[in-house]
């Protein structure tokens, strides 16, 4: 070992210059590398969103024609779901999850560098289309064959498209093999499973989901490109192939995907509730129970996304799919009884926190009801269910990732966020949410389908989209007094100090931000909130 | 031509299904509004309020076995029951009695739609012209749909009711409209250019009349 040699100073100090971060292998590096990377793709893809809000707020919109629309919503789903909101996840999971543990890293540091890369370029791979003769990928984030087959979609975007998400599906599943080994081995001591905090536990459970999902899509797109370029009809029914078979693949994946992009939040909700609560984390067994029962589950549901293609056993996937209900209501009951009988306090996280409750729950109503066939076979493919998605991804994980964002802030970059601009944030984006997705379930259930980029001019359409049009231009606002408050923070702040909210993980009890190796010493750990026990030594430890 | 506004049901299929539709709005909705009032009373009951012990740790209780078993279980008897009324819906929705009155073959395509009915007349109309679908009131019609290229989805939202057309698969359904009326139909899975303009209008017309455009109404 040479690290008994290496120089004291360069230890305390390290290197800061655009080199270091480029070839970091540090994993709170590549942690704020990911959230900002993440963020990034979040504003191309939001940027995306508001051009088509822009060109329906009128039935016969001319902002933009049929082609560039199509490509507009690809490209929006496709960042936001591949290039945002999971890797965001990954990101703070690259970050916290050894600081959680009281580990000095990740268990594979180069490989853990080696996502983060693949992730970067392969976003950029899928936008590269847009500069292509034909324009980029236009099949929609779903890119179904036979639509996305040569015949229809010969243009060179739809390829990029695949490798692009190739990328990342290949960066998602090495992140997910370094968090797992990484919980698993390098706990430091004292920290058993059962005292894992829950955004860890959260995170070994989406990254089981990984293992399983993100293969699947792997394949599927490998057999879209054999079908492309090298001869290949497994999805042409005139040469034997299958349609229905792209899907089955996709949505083997997808519906895992759907967890991927929640369970990460459902752990950030479950570490700030507390906090601002002063209590600990109400029906942890339970939580940690849930969680793997909703993964678990969440790999038979697929098929409820196909319900309407006569093709396959409807009731089986509907029921699976109504369980998912049961362990996704214990967490919300463990969140309320986490805050009953408490002491709460309402900064910016904890504003978003509760946000999140008030939306995510609407998304959850809404998909028991898209969870039932009957409904599906009116709700399918209209705004209904672009409106349901949206409350669990928009209202549910987005509103986590800027809860998150507040939170963590200082512990990653040693100042906070300033609280009155973060206020002005929540309320923003949480009024512009819910005035620009609500409307949408009553667009589906008039009858508007979703990925047109013209609608009848009858009946309420027109208002309910005039209305989503000015809530999302509402949300952008929200964004750029984020980005605002993130300027002004930055050139004039105080430290925030090693624990400035009064937290439980051990992430706070190393200084902010951390050292190169994460801590210098580290409490005793005897419960799932070291540090809160090492604030009360009068009181009683749990467990 | 305007979208006549669920729950006034348009075909017999449609009344079970607007009243699936019911049910889970209301259950939905009532689980809905005792969770956010759970949520909300907290929120305003144990808010730390100004000049309150800041000093002073709430109680810090951690679970409580009954509750939380209380909580598991009742929503899944919530759910099973949710899923025999909406395994019933659909099957009844579903059903296909062993002869129908009329029977339709529709074909997909980018974008347009063929409707050939057997014995009968062939309509086919593309976006620019979109064919019409004739119906006969208080009879049961069966839909054999497929595509001829990539996968579409026959909509008909007054019907409450799609189903995907796709290539290499024929899927067969049961409408038996129960109401007079010209009604919209649209492709619902987005398909390319012309996705959003690929629509059908559905005419229903009392028996006779059906009878007599069926004879001599081909194009």
């Amino acid at each position: 070992m040479s690290a008994a040699s290496a120089p004291v100073a360069a230890a305390a100090s390290p290197r800061n210059d655009l080199l270091s971060w480029l070839t970091t292998t540090d994993h709170k590096r590549i942690g704020i590398l990911y959230l900002v990377a993440s963020l990034a793709y979040f504003a191309v893809a939001g940027a995306l969103a508001l051009a088509i809000r822009t060109q329906l707020a009128h039935p016969a919109g001319t902002f933009v024609g049929s082609h560039e629309y199509a490509q507009l919503f690809t490209l929006h789903g496709t960042g936001m779901i591949f290039l945002f909101v999971a890797p965001f996840a990954f990101g703070l999971a690259n970050f916290l999850v050894p600081l959680q543990i009281g580990a000095p890293d990740m268990a594979f540091p180069r490989l853990n560098a080696t996502s983060f890369w693949l992730f970067l370029f392969g976003g950029m791979v899928v936008f590269a289309g847009t500069a292509t003769a034909e324009g980029g990928a236009a099949a929609g984030w779903t890119s179904y064959a036979p639509l996305s087959e040569i015949p229809v979609s010969s243009g060179l975007g739809q390829d990029l498209w695949i490798v692009g998400v190739l990328l990342v599906s290949v960066a998602t599943i090495l992140t997910a093999i370094n968090v797992v080994t990484t919980v698993f081995i390098y706990r430091a001591p004292g920290m058993t499973m059962w005292r894992l905090p829950i955004f860890t536990w959260e995170m070994v459970a989406t990254s089981l989901l990984v293992f399983m999902a993100f293969p699947t899509l792997a394949a599927d797109l490998l057999l879209l490109f054999v079908d492309r370029h090298l001869g290949g009809h497994a999805f042409d029914p005139a040469r034997g192939g299958s349609a229905i078979l792209y899907q089955h693949l996709f949505w083997f994946f997808g519906h895992p995907e759907v967890y991927v992009m929640i369970l990460p939040y459902f752990g950030v909700i479950s570490e700030i509730v507390p906090v601002f609560s002063r209590k600990p984390i109400f029906g942890y067994t339970g939580l940690v129970l849930a969680a793997f029962a909703i993964a678990g589950l969440s790999m038979g549901v697929w098929a409820h996304h196909m319900f309407t293609t006569g093709a396959v056993n409807n009731p089986f996937f509907s029921f699976v799919s109504f369980l998912i209900a049961v362990p996704t209501g214990v967490k919300f009951f463990n969140w309320i009884g986490t805050m009953w009988r408490g002491s709460l306090t309402f900064p910016t996280p904890m504003l978003f926190a509760v946000g999140f409750l008030l939306n995510f729950l609407l998304g959850g109503v809404t998909g028991v009801m898209v969870a039932s066939p009957p409904i599906d076979f009116h709700a399918h493919d209209s705004y209904f269910v672009v409106a349901h998605m949206h409350y669990v991804l928009g209202g549910g994980s987005l509103f986590a990732i800027f809860a998150a964002l507040f939170f963590w802030w200082p512990k990653m970059f040693g100042y906070r966020l300033r609280e009155g601009l973060g206020t002005w944030c929540f309320w923003l984006l949480f009024v512009g949410f819910n005035v620009t997705f609500f409307p949408m379930h009553f667009m589906g259930i008039d009858g508007m389908a979703r990925r047109v980029y013209t609608y009848a001019d009858a009946g309420a359409l027109p208002l309910l989209n005039l209305i989503a049009t000015a809530g999302s231009y509402l949300m952008l606002a929200g964004v750029l007094v984020f980005a605002w408050n993130v300027l002004l923070s930055a050139l004039r702040h105080e430290p925030a100090g090693d624990d400035p909210w009064q937290a439980n993980s051990l992430e706070w009890a190393t200084s902010s931000p951390p050292p190169e190796h994460n801590f210098e010493r580290l409490p005793p750990i005897r419960s799932e909130r070291p540090v809160f026990d090492a604030r009360h030594p009068e009181l009683p430890t749990k467990r | 031509m305007h979208a006549q506004t669920w729950p006034e049901t348009a075909t017999t299929q449609a009344s079970v299904l607007a009243s699936d539709w019911a049910l889970f709005t209301y259950a939905g909705l009532a689980v809905a509004a005792l969770v956010w009032g759970l949520i909300l009373f907290a929120i305003l009951r144990w808010r730390r309020r100004p000049g309150g012990e800041a000093g002073a740790l709430p109680p810090q209780f951690r679970t409580n076995n009954p509750l939380e078993i209380a909580w598991t279980v009742a929503p899944l008897l919530i759910v099973c029951a949710l899923f025999v009324y909406t395994y019933r819906a659909e099957a009844t929705v579903e059903a296909l009695p062993p002869t129908a009155d009329a029977t339709v073959d529709v074909t997909a395509y980018r974008w347009g739609w063929t409707f050939a009915y057997a014995g009968g007349p062939r309509v086919d109309g593309t976006a620019a012209a979109p064919p019409q679908l004739v119906l006969p009131l208080n009879e049961t019609t069966r839909l054999r749909l497929t595509s001829r290229d990539v996968t579409h989805s026959f909509w008909v939202p007054d019907f409450l009711f799609k189903k995907d057309a796709i290539p290499g698969q024929v899927n067969v359904f049961d409408l038996r409209p129960q109401r007079a009326g010209t009604f919209i139909g649209r492709c619902a899975q987005f398909c390319g250019l012309d996705h959003a303009l690929m629509t059908f209008s559905v005419r229903v017309v009392p028996a006779p009349e059906y009878a007599r455009w069926a004879r001599g109404g081909a194009r």
